[in-house]
This record gives C-alpha cells, structure tokens and sequence, in this order.
C-alpha cells in the first residue's frame, strides 16, 4: 500500500510565528557571527587551555544527531521495516539538516573562516593523518549520500533506496566513528584517549538521534494535526532503552579504564573536579540513568508520555555527554613535569558561558530548525494527513477522536 | 609526513660534493637547570625579537596571553624541605610532533632540519593542534593584536613570498608558537655562520647564565652535544614518545 | 530679524561654539599630552630599504648600569643585547635590560614641561597639568632659586634623587654646593647604609663589597637574594651558572632567609631563620669556628686586630641560645661553620633582609668578620674592595659666601646631629624633618627621577611631607607618584636617549666604566636631568653659573672630559666599554682604613666615632653587641607575624612598572604576573582558616592592605612575605591599581648607627577580608 506524502500547508498563524522567531534567530547568528569575526575570538569562552568550546560541542553533537537520524531512517528501507516508513523522510530530512548544522559550527570556530576551503583539499594539500581531513572526506560523501538517499526515496525507487540507504548507514557508522577518533586518538589528553572514544560517540549519536527522532515526530506530526502509532512511538522507545544500555556499557568500559594509571588523575578531575556536574549530572544523569528508568519501568516506558520524557531526558544528557568530553578533557592542566605546578599552569580551565559564543550556537540552531521549518513547507516530508495506515493516539487529538 | 613546500636549504662551504647528499642538521636546544637561574631573560628576549604580544592581566587570568616560551614552577615537599623547580619551556619541536599530525591544513609541518615550521598563511585556526600539543606551546590569537608591526627589515618583506617566513605580526584566529628563531638559523646558513656558536635563537643569546646551549645534535662538536653528553639529561613527557628535540640536564 | 530671534540665534550659536569649545578643552584633558606611540615600529623608508646600527651604550633599569648594545633600525630601537666588551658579567645582562624597549617607548610618557593648575596636592586628586614651554617652566624655576638665595637661605633647597646616572649624581651634587644647600638626600639611606656601614666597621670602607666569585668554592648567603635583587644582577646571573658547572669544582651555595625565594630555590640548601637573626647566626657561627679552632691562623695574626675582644663577644652566644633565637636547630649551626671554615675559598654575603633593620650595622659587621674569620678578605674566591674609574678631575666649584654658609648649616636628615651621630645618609629621617621643620623649613624641593613615595616606609608621611613643601620640581619621564605632588613636572630622558657614564659599585673589583649614548632622538622635548642642570645653572648666573662652566659643552660635553682621562672619546663611543687594570689581590699593606691599619674585629672605627661623639655617642655605646634580640614595631600578641617585603628581579628601580614584558612575568615561583599576593605558611593558613586565593587584610601598627592569600610551603612560619614593586596609583595603563604595596604597612625605624631605614621588624596581623 502506498502512502502519500505531502507538504503541509504552512499557513497557520503559529507557523508565520516560528518562522519568524526562528528568522530571528538565524539573524542572531550573523550578527554574532560578525561580531566575533571583528572582534575576534577573545569574546567567546575559550582560551589556551580550553581551545574547544561550545561551538565544537554543538558540533560533534550535531554530527551525532545526524548519524543517528540516518541509521534510524535505515529501520524502513534498509531493514525493510515499512512500520517506520511515516518517519523515514523525516528522518533524512533531519540528517541533512543536521549535517549541514554540523559544518555550520565547523566552520564558524575556525579562527579563519575563509579559509575553510583548505578543509577539503584532498591528499595534495591536506595532511591525511589529521581525523578532520579524514572526516571532511567522509562528511563531503555523506552529504552527497544523503541528498542521494532522499532524493530516491521522493522518486520512490525503492530498490535503490535500499542499496543507498545501505551505504548511507554505514558511511554515517564510519563518520561519527571518524568524529569519535578526532578525540580517541590524541594521546596527551588522557580523558580523551581511548580506542573505544569512536564507539561511545556512535552510541551517543544512535540514541541522541533516536531521541531526536522521536521528539521532533511527536511534536511535528501534533503541531500539524497529524496523528501517529502509538506503538511506532513505543517501540522506538524500545529501541531506545537498548541503545542507552549500549552506550553505558561503553562509557562504564572507557571510564573504568581511565580510572587505572596512567590516566587516573584527569579520570578523577572529570569525576570530581570543577565539572564534576557535567559528567555526572547531564551525561550520567540525564542521559543514560533517567531515561533507562523511564523506560524500563513499565508504568512509564509504555506511555507516549514516558518515551517523549526520556527522549528529552537524552537529548539534554548527550550534549551534556559531548561536554563533559570537551571541557574538562581540555580543561585538566597537563603535567610537564612532577609536582605542583605553580600559578596559572597549574590551574584547571574555566570555561565561561558567553553571550556572543552562545548566541551564535543558538543562532545556527534556529536558523537549521528553520531551514527544517521550511522544508516541510516546500518539499514533502509528512505523510498525508487522512492516512488510513495512521491510528489515532490515545487521549490526544479530541478532533481524531471526533472522527472514530 | 613529507612537507608540500621543499625549503632550499644548503649549507655553505661544506665537504660534500652532492647538495642533496648533505644530511641535513638536526637542530636541538640544551638547558642546564643547574645553571638556569630562573631570571626569565629568555622569556622578555624572546618577545622582544619575535614581536609576541603581550597580554592584559584579565588575558591572564583567561589564559588567552600568547607565550612563545614560559618557564613553569614546579613545587615539590613541606616545608622545611620545599623544592621548586623552574622549568623553561619552549616549543620541543618534536621529531614525532602530536602537532603536526593532527593539522589538517598542513599549516604546521616539521622541516628536514627539524624544525617545526608554523605557516601563518595555511593555518586555518581550528586548534587542534593546541589539543593536542603535550607542552602547551602553542597559543593562539585571540584578537587583532594592538601592537603595530614590528617591522624586520632583515626578512622578505613580502608575505605573498611562498617562502616561509616569520610574519611580523600575526593575524588574528592563527596559532602560533616558538620556531627556534628559525630566521636567524637561516640567515646565520646563508652568511656561512656557525649556528649554536655565532648565531643563536634569542633565548639563547640571552640567557645570562648560559644555561642554554643550541646546535646540531648530530655534530659531535656542537655546544649541545657537548652539552647533552655532559650528564644524565631528560626531556619532559618522554613516555608520549614525541621525542622532543629540547634537552634538559638536571640540578 | 525680530529681536526675539536674533537673541535665539546668538544664543544657540553661543551654546554651540561654547559646547565645542568644552568637548575641545575636555578632549584636551582627557588625551594625554602626547600621541600614542607604539612600542617598536620603526618608519619605513624605501620598500625593503633599511638603516641599521648597533649603538653601545648602558642601562638603568636599576643601580647595576650594566653595559648593553642597542640595535637601532630606521632610527628606532628594536633590540637590546648586552655588550660583550663589558668584562663585569661576560657582555650578559639581566631580563629587565630588555624590557628597555617599553621603557623607551611608554605611550605615556611626557613630552613636555608640565605645570600645575590644582592648588590641592594628595593621593588621587588630579592635578591638572597644563603644558608649558621650557622657557616658562625654567624661568620659574630660576626666580624661585633665585629668590632663595637672595634671602640667603639656599640650604632650604632640598634636592632628592632617585635612580640616575653617575654622571648626572656628579652634576646634580655640583649644583648643591654650588646653590649652597646641603640637603641633597639620595635613597641610599633606604638601600644599603647599614650593609657599608658594616663594612666600614671592618675595614674602613664605606662602601658595598665585590666579591670574586669565579673562584670560591663556598657561598653562605644570608637572606641576600643574589639572582632577583642582589647588584649587579647580570655579574651574579653570569656567574652563578659559571660557578655552577663551568668549572672542574662545582660551587656549594647555601642560604639561610626566612623565604624560599628563586635564590632559596636554586641554591643547594634553604635554611629558613627567623627574620632578623642572621647577624645572630653569623655570631653562632663564628662561635663553632672559634671554638673549634678553625680559622685562618695566619691571616688572623699577621693582619688583623681586636681578635681578643671578638671572641669575648662570640663567647656570649652559645649555640644553644643562637639556636633558640634563629630558630636553627644546633647541629645545622655546628655542619654550617664547619663547611663554611672548611671549605676555601668561602663568602658569606648578607642580604637587605639582613641589614635592614634596628641593629643592621651590627649585623653586616658580623657577617664581614665571617669572611674574616676564614681569611676570605682580598684573596682570590673572596670579597674584593672594589675599585673606581679615575675620572678626570674637574675644577673645584666656585663657591660665595652664601653657598659656603648655607652648607655649613645642619642636614634637614639629621646625619650627624645628636639622633644619628654617626650616619650620613638618612633618607628616612626626612619626611618627619620637613613635616616638623627641623632643623628648618624646606622651602623648595627638586626631586631627579626618585619615587620615594612607593619605596620608603611608611609612604602615608611622605605623602603628608610632599604635601607640605611649597614648591616641588619633579624631573622624570613620567608621572610617578612623586610627580603627582610637582608643581611644575620637567619631562627627562630615559637612559636611552641621554649622554652619561656609569660604573657600577659594587661590580667586579677592577674598575669598568660604560658610556652612555643616546641611541635615538629624545622623545618629545625632554631634556637630559644634567641638560637641565646646565641650563638653570646659566639663567642663575653668578658663582652657580661659574661651577659649570669649561665643563665642555652640555651633558656631551661634560661626559668627554670626565672620560678623558680614561679612553679616547671615540673608541670609547665604539666600544661602550672602558676596563680597568686587573684586580690586585692580597693588598693588605694598604687596603685598611682603620686606626690599626689592619682588619679590625672590634671596631676601631666606630670607639673613634663613639669617643669624638661624648655624649651623643652614649647610646650608641650601650646598643652594641645586641644580637639577641630584634626590636620589633608591634607587639606580638596582637601582631603575631613579621612582615617581610621582598623585591622580585622584575621590579624596576626608577619609578615605574608599567612595562608589561616585565609585569607578566612577575613572580616566577608562582608563576603568576600582574599580582602581589600575600605569602602565607600552609600550616600557619589552615590554622588561621585561610585558604589559598582568599582575600585577606593584613594589619601593621600603622596601616592596612587587602590582598590575596598564597599557601607556600616555602616560607617561616611566622613570616608575611608580599613582593613590593607594585600597587602604583599614579599613572599606567599597565601599573595604575594592580597589586599593593607592602611599603604603607612598615612602620619607621632605624639602625641606630647608620640610620638606615628598617624594613624588616614591622609586625602584623591577618585575616580573612
């Protein structure tokens, strides 16, 4: 049976409202952006000792979003799952977005962003044992396959979908595995190095991205009136759980590690030192003990409601998660020689929150859930509304109801 | 990693017939921190020859002050029985630089005398090479420096040159760091000097107490290899393996 | 027009121009009176083209006056080295000689003659300078002087100076006699007095001793802090890595000071001691050596005297009371004597924290009977007399009657009046002289290039004092915080743009002189201090005018005739660097000003003072020998600590810190600039409840200051140390309100022979702000 897909309609008083808020946003975005390329990076956060800051952690956690909207986009056409073919367009939708979100954030840490060009050199001009040139490489192709992908799946060939889709499965595994080893590889930063850091990030994207997926179906399809399966909502859920189990095993592994020598002192700092929240608040916290409980218990775990809070609950740990990763991984004074360091090389970095670095994330945030925004206006990501396929929710649309 | 751009670099008046058979020196720097007297001349010397700006105590306090070379404290025991150690670091200019590997625009590469070379036209200041960087010699421009150009007449005076050259001042959202005074290094080649007894990089000349000593390390002959020969030496961080390139002899 | 418009027109043209003219005369205020000059940009001429020289020449940063080279490009200063001639430290020379540059180039100097429109004088009130030209500004001057004289009162002409060059101390003390004051005040009686005083007590000379340290074996430092405040700093750093493992043998440095400073921490033993006690020490000490007979037998017999009373007075110490009082367990004070008597040959040096206080005198003597005691006197690896260029003598000055009667009057420092019979210098007497009026009122005041007000004690009644005077003249090339107090503020060179020759004392024994040069054009219209001297000297006329002239023409002038006598004037402007012949040791037949002709253990100098005294000299008769207990300001129930300031290398010596080379780097052991925080005892600051960064007050007898708390394990438990050099109010983008300085909280006190002012015997408290 097939199901139609359409563009909503975009006419509504509370979309001119988003759209605009969210325009608003994205011209937050130039004017930080302007403002930090004449000022200089001295009005965001970072420093010496912390180089990476809330545009890098914006990053890799949008890159994560975007590998896990993808493999969750698998489930239909790759896994051949047509249960979860209402959310696959989305879902790749979302993944561009979100890559193309990613490279904004790239682009604009950079301390020369015209010269951005030099990321994208291949071989000649770039140093092949650098993880960023490795991953432009894979970034370059993974976008090419997504628009691919999606462009196949609005031409409805089905066949090439799956053999796309496949290679856009495992290219996005290979591009957050990349992301991860921008950082499992550097040896001196101990919190850092571990072989197991492009495994961890994949966990975090699969269930940041899952958590994603179902937030922004639950909450487009209900803004558009549109009405989705409780138990497609359920089970990925279900899915969900067990990717949060994945994704504390492999941080339970990579922390204990770090607790034996030699990278026992900044294991300890992360745990206990002046960040010690982010670690065990938003990334232990939020993003893996809350939702599991949420979701095994079952008097949660089997409501829409459970699933949309643990979800929440995720998206909100796992950039705590990639925080929690940059920060005190950086912020942590390596040791040149043994023995208290005295004064300012001795001292942990503070990372202050500033207003020009945040506005900017902000900024490329609204300005991709605009972009989001408008593309279900113009291009047809939703399925149809009066989907026969489609079973009313409980309790949630008095119209559907209304209905039978 | 082989560098994209081949520096002509020839030494004059050698024995060899061949330029390119010519091993290229392997340029390395000793500091005794028995004679070191923690004065901090290489330190001011340093800014002095290279133009670093210095930073505002607010920049300090954010760490965003730019120090081609520093000297750390180190403080070890109770009191009565304290020890302090000063330590001068600047860049190690590794023969395996964590650096260099991770640059992706291969703005930062380390030339056949061993030299890890910043190109301030390449770098696109993405910092990962301050991540990973074990020393913590690099820093980076945080904003357009205040400081008008410090001009080197002794140099090309023109940037679009694809030689590398040291760039007076830097732009704002490049890294940079200590290069061995790699621009006297190459004028002293180019005069026929000798490097480590004639010409020296800055700290070096200036260290009152000649705790430092600079040269081939593949010279027997040199101040640094007589220097490194001289009793137990270490370098910091030994088990990253960066081989850092900077010797220290102990008290 | 009707009439009613027209008044509107005028009136609103006349609220326009006059809003203009506001914002101009504000703009005018609120920019300094010069452009902002950038630190090292040379003009450029033709593309690529460039002039360079090297111009040799010497430094001032502080009272080293090393000799350095200066590379100079399209007519600017980029690069300051040392110069390799200078046999004194080997052509090497300290950091702070590279921070020249920013001195050079402050963007806040004063390019012109200042004069004040504010009547009010005091901290933070703005003067409100307004330019003037140099004719307004000396013709001033000139009818002030003038005026004195005519009263025949020029001894109330107070000159102070600071930081200057040798040549311009000669011209400046040229003018006081020939004005006819005496009262030419220097900081000397802040710095060393009590340390020459010491070593006159010994030897007769009254003068700060060289040592040779390329062969000694054995240095015993107490408290000197050789490589950060110890003169000349770049012989000492140049040295110290010499000794070290330049030679077959390496030296054994040991010191004993209440701080684990960077020499504490570079040296091969940190004895800390009880602040004060180091004369005490030097007592214990001779004591082991006495008993244990090891001193130089030879030495002892055949050149020096009163050996007999020495050990009677040694005898009154035994270890254990030494022990008690220094805080120095017994069997260190036995290992040190017997190293330092053993090993030869031995120095003992003292530090200012050793010679700064109440019996300062006393205690270098004891330290200079050490080098005694082992035979260190003039012999290779020992202390050395320094010696002096022998400048050609210039012709008497032309004193009248009225400078001859106003020198004979009494010092306003009271050097040898009935409270400090003996002294000469006593630089920390003059604020409560002008304050009171004793012996009479200070009428005038010209201060050279000197900030008495950051570097005395007890700034709070320089202040008062400075207030006070009627007509202050400041020569500098900022607005130092004793400027601020100027009435009319002359614009100087710094030391690189003037003419002068330096040597250093103490520097290597043999005699060395280093030219000054200038190695750019002046900045703006400043005028050399000597420059200036010569041109008021003309407009006073009469004998002052007399006294300067066939001194050649102008500061040029002058610096090639005194040199003459030395080099020719043009291998003398190539190389920078005059040396003298070697040093001649073991000069015992002649070197001993004392009424022995020998070295004197008892102070044969000082029973001649005493007895030439009567009855001044009573007091001093009875102070002696009190090495057991330090008198200290405050008592120790309600202060429990004692305040030792220290002065880190960075720290410049001529009035300013505004050099942010220097300032970022300020405090190496803790590896923080920009900062003056207050040292603490970990052990004392978790009893106290003081943790490390915590704001705190710290509370003399006489002052207050708030600042932040460092935990140190290297520091006597009972000692405050906070760095001085910082906590400048007056002017500084770099300077102006960052850090304290320790120098409000000391109170005023003195050593009772030199006058010395003490620095080290104030008590305080702390606690949590």
């Amino acid at each position: 049976m097939e199901r139609t897909y359409v563009t909503i309609e975009g006419k509504s008083r509370g979309y001119y409202l988003l759209v605009t808020l969210l325009g608003l946003g994205s011209v937050s975005l130039l004017v930080s952006f302007i403002v930090s390329y004449l000022k200089g990076q001295q009005v965001w956060g970072v420093s010496n000792i912390i180089p990476w800051g809330q545009l890098i952690i914006f990053y890799i956690y949008f890159i994560g979003l975007s590998a896990g909207a993808i493999i969750i986009s698998s489930l239909s056409y790759v896994l051949k799952w047509d249960f979860y073919k209402p959310i696959t367009r989305l879902a790749v939708f979302m993944g561009i977005l979100l890559m193309l979100g990613a490279m904004f954030f790239v682009f604009v840490d950079l301390g020369r962003p015209e010269k951005f060009w030099r990321l994208f050199g291949y071989y000649f001009l770039n140093n092949m044992t650098s993880m960023f040139v490795i991953n432009s490489i894979f970034y370059v192709v993974y976008m090419t396959l997504m628009v691919f992908y999606l462009w196949l799946i609005f031409e409805n060939k089905k066949k090439w979908a799956a053999i796309v889709g496949t290679l856009d499965v495992i290219w996005a595994i290979s591009v957050h595995m990349g992301t991860g080893a921008i950082f499992g590889l550097i040896g001196n930063r101990e919190i850092f190095f571990s072989p197991i850091k492009p495994f961890e990030f994949l966990a975090a994207a699969l269930t940041s991205g899952t958590s994603l997926i179902i937030l922004t179906t639950l909450g487009v399809f209900k803004f558009t009136g549109r009405h989705i399966r409780q138990d497609l909502i359920l089970s990925l859920g279900n899915l969900l759980s067990w990717l949060i189990y994945v994704l504390l095993v492999l941080v339970f592994v990579d922390k204990l590690t770090h607790l034996y020598f030699p990278g026992r002192e900044p294991a300890l700092y992360l745990f206990a030192g002046n960040y010690w929240w982010l670690f065990w608040v938003f990334q232990i916290g939020m993003g893996i003990l809350i939702p599991l409980f949420l979701l095994i218990y079952p008097q949660t775990g089997r409501t829409v409601k459970g699933v949309s809070f643990a979800s929440l609950s995720v998206i909100i740990g796992v950039f705590g998660e990639r925080a929690a990763l940059v920060i005190p991984g950086t912020a942590y004074p390596q040791h040149f020689f043994p023995g208290f360091m005295e004064g300012i090389w001795g001292k942990p970095g503070i990372f202050p929150v500033t207003v020009w670095e945040s506005l900017l994330c902000l900024g490329i945030v609204s300005y991709i859930a605009l972009l989001f925004v408008l593309g279900l206006k113009f291009l047809e990501i939703l399925p149809a509304q009066e989907d026969e396929a489609i079973v009313a929710v409980e309790g949630s649309n008095p119209l559907l109801k209304k209905m039978g | 990693m082989e560098s994209a751009v081949r520096l002509p670099i020839l030494i004059q008046g050698s024995k060899s017939t061949r330029p390119e058979e010519e091993k290229m020196p392997k340029w390395a720097m000793v500091i005794d921190l028995d004679k070191c007297t923690g004065c901090q001349a290489c330190i001011v010397a340093c800014k002095a020859e290279n133009n670093v700006p210095h930073g505002s105590p607010e920049e300090q306090r954010r760490r965003r002050d730019i120090y081609w070379n520093k000297i750390i404290a180190v403080t070890r025991g109770r009191y009565p029985k304290v020890q302090t150690e000063l330590i001068p670091m600047p860049c190690m200019q590794c023969d395996h630089p964590p650096c260099v590997t991770v640059c992706p625009a291969r703005a930062t590469y380390r030339r056949e005398d061993g030299i890890v070379i910043q190109n301030y036209r390449r770098c696109i200041g993405c910092k990962y090479c301050m991540v990973a960087c074990p020393y913590g010699a690099r820093s980076f421009n945080f904003r357009k420096q205040d400081e008008m150009e410090y001009h080197r007449p002794d140099l090309p005076p023109d940037p679009g040159s694809r030689e590398v050259w040291p760039f007076p001042v830097r732009t704002q959202g490049v890294v940079e760091k200590c290069t061995f005074c790699f621009h006297r290094i190459d004028r002293g080649i180019r005069e026929g000097k000798r490097i480590g007894v004639e010409v020296l990089p800055a700290c070096v000349e200036a260290c009152p107490s000649c705790a430092m000593a600079f040269g081939d390390l593949d010279d027997p002959q040199s101040p640094v290899s007589i220097a490194f020969g001289s009793r137990t030496a270490f370098r910091l961080r030994e088990e990253l393996k960066t081989n850092p390139k900077v010797i220290y002899l102990p008290r | 027009m009707e009439r009613g418009e027209s008044s509107n027109m005028n009136r609103r043209t006349f609220l326009k121009l006059s809003a203009l003219t506001g914002a101009a005369v504000g703009l005018h205020q609120i920019t300094p009176p010069s452009s902002v000059v950038s630190v090292s940009h040379p003009p450029r001429k033709k593309h690529g083209a460039f002039e360079e020289k090297w111009v040799p020449t010497s430094c001032l940063g502080c009272s080293g006056r090393c000799a350095i080279k200066v590379r100079v490009v399209n007519g600017r200063a980029v690069k300051i080295v040392g110069n390799p001639f200078s046999l004194l430290s080997d052509g090497k020379v300290c950091p702070r000689a590279h921070v020249g540059l920013q001195i050079l180039y402050d963007p806040e100097r004063i390019g012109s003659p200042l004069k004040r429109s504010n009547r009010e004088k005091g901290r933070g009130i703005d003067p409100q300078w307004s330019p003037i030209s140099w004719d307004q500004a000396l013709k001033e001057i000139k009818d002030r002087l003038r005026s004195l004289r005519e009263i025949h009162k020029p001894h109330q002409l107070l000159m102070l100076h600071g930081l200057n060059s040798k040549s311009t101390e000669d011209m400046l003390f040229r003018f006081g006699e020939a004005f006819g004051t005496p009262n030419i005040v220097s900081g000397d009686g802040l710095d060393g007095e009590a340390e020459k005083t010491g070593n006159w007590m010994a030897d007769g000379h009254h003068e700060f001793s060289a040592y040779d340290f390329d062969r000694t074996q054995y240095l015993l430092l107490f408290g000197a802090d050789l490589l950060e405040s110890g003169r000349p700093l770049s012989r000492l750093l140049r040295k110290w890595g010499k000794i070290r493992r330049e030679r077959p043998s390496r030296v054994k440095i040991v010191m004993v000071h209440p701080r684990y400073s960077v020499t504490s921490a570079k040296s091969d033993e940190w004895i800390p001691i009880f602040p004060g006690t180091e004369g005490t020490l030097a007592m214990g000490m001779a004591y082991v050596i006495l008993q244990e007979k090891l001193y130089d037998k030879a030495f002892i017999e055949r050149w020096t005297a009163g050996f007999e009373n020495y050990k009677k007075v040694v005898f009154r110490f035994p270890l254990e009371q030494v022990s008690t009082i220094t805080g120095i367990p017994s069997y260190t004070i036995q290992r040190l004597a017997r190293e330092f008597a053993m090993t030869k040959p031995a120095i003992a040096i003292g530090g200012k924290g050793a010679y700064a206080l109440p019996e300062g005198s006393y205690h270098g003597y004891a330290i200079r009977c050490l080098n005694g005691l082992v035979g260190s006197i003039d012999i290779p690896g020992g202390l050395l007399y320094q010696e002096k260029p022998n400048y050609k003598t210039i012709p008497p000055v032309a004193e009248d009657q009225i400078a001859k009667k106003g020198r004979k009057r009494p010092l306003i420092q009271l050097g040898g009046s009935e409270r400090f019979p003996f002294a000469r210098s006593v630089t920390n007497q003059v604020p409560e002289s002008i304050l009171k009026d004793i012996p009479y009122s200070i009428e005038m005041a010209i201060g050279f290039n000197c900030n008495f007000m950051m570097t005395a004690p007890s700034t709070k009644r320089w202040e008062e004092a400075m207030k006070k005077v009627p007509f202050y003249i400041h020569l500098s090339p900022f607005v130092s915080e004793m400027a601020l107090y100027a009435d009319i503020l002359l614009p100087t060179t710094t030391y690189l743009e003037e003419w002068g020759y330096e040597h250093s004392s103490p520097g290597a024994g043999f005699a060395e002189m280093r030219i000054k040069q200038p190695v750019v054009q002046p900045y703006g219209e400043a005028k050399s201090s000597t420059d200036i001297l010569l041109m008021l000297a003309k407009r006073l006329g009469g004998s002052v005018e007399k006294s300067f002239t066939s001194l050649g023409e102008g500061h040029e002038g002058f610096v090639k005739l005194r040199t003459s006598s030395l080099m020719d004037w043009k291998g003398l402007l190539e190389k920078g660097v005059w040396v003298g012949p070697e040093y001649q040791y073991k000069k015992y037949d002649r070197i001993f000003n004392t009424p022995s002709k020998r070295f004197e253990f008892s102070s044969g100098n000082l029973e001649t003072l005493i007895a030439k005294s009567g009855k001044r000299g009573e007091r001093q008769r009875e102070d002696r020998h009190r090495y057991d207990a330090v008198r200290f300001l405050g008592e120790k129930e309600s202060y429990p600590f004692v305040l030792h300031p220290y002065q880190p290398l960075m720290a410049f010596e001529h009035g300013s810190q505004n050099y942010p080379w220097a300032q970022e780097i300020y405090l190496p052991l803790q590896g923080t600039g920009w900062d003056t925080p207050v040292e603490i005892n970990s052990e004392t600051a978790r009893r106290l409840g003081i943790r490390e960064g915590d704001e705190i007050w710290v509370e003399s007898p006489f002052s207050k200051i708030k600042a932040r708390a460092k935990c140190s394990e290297g520091l006597q438990p009972e000692v405050i140390a906070i760095p001085s050099g910082q906590g400048h109010y007056a002017y500084g983008r770099w300077q102006k309100g960052i850090g304290v300085n320790p120098n409000e909280l000391i109170g005023v006190d003195f050593d009772g022979i030199s006058g010395q002012a003490s620095y080290f015997n104030t008590r305080v408290k702390v606690y949590k702000a």
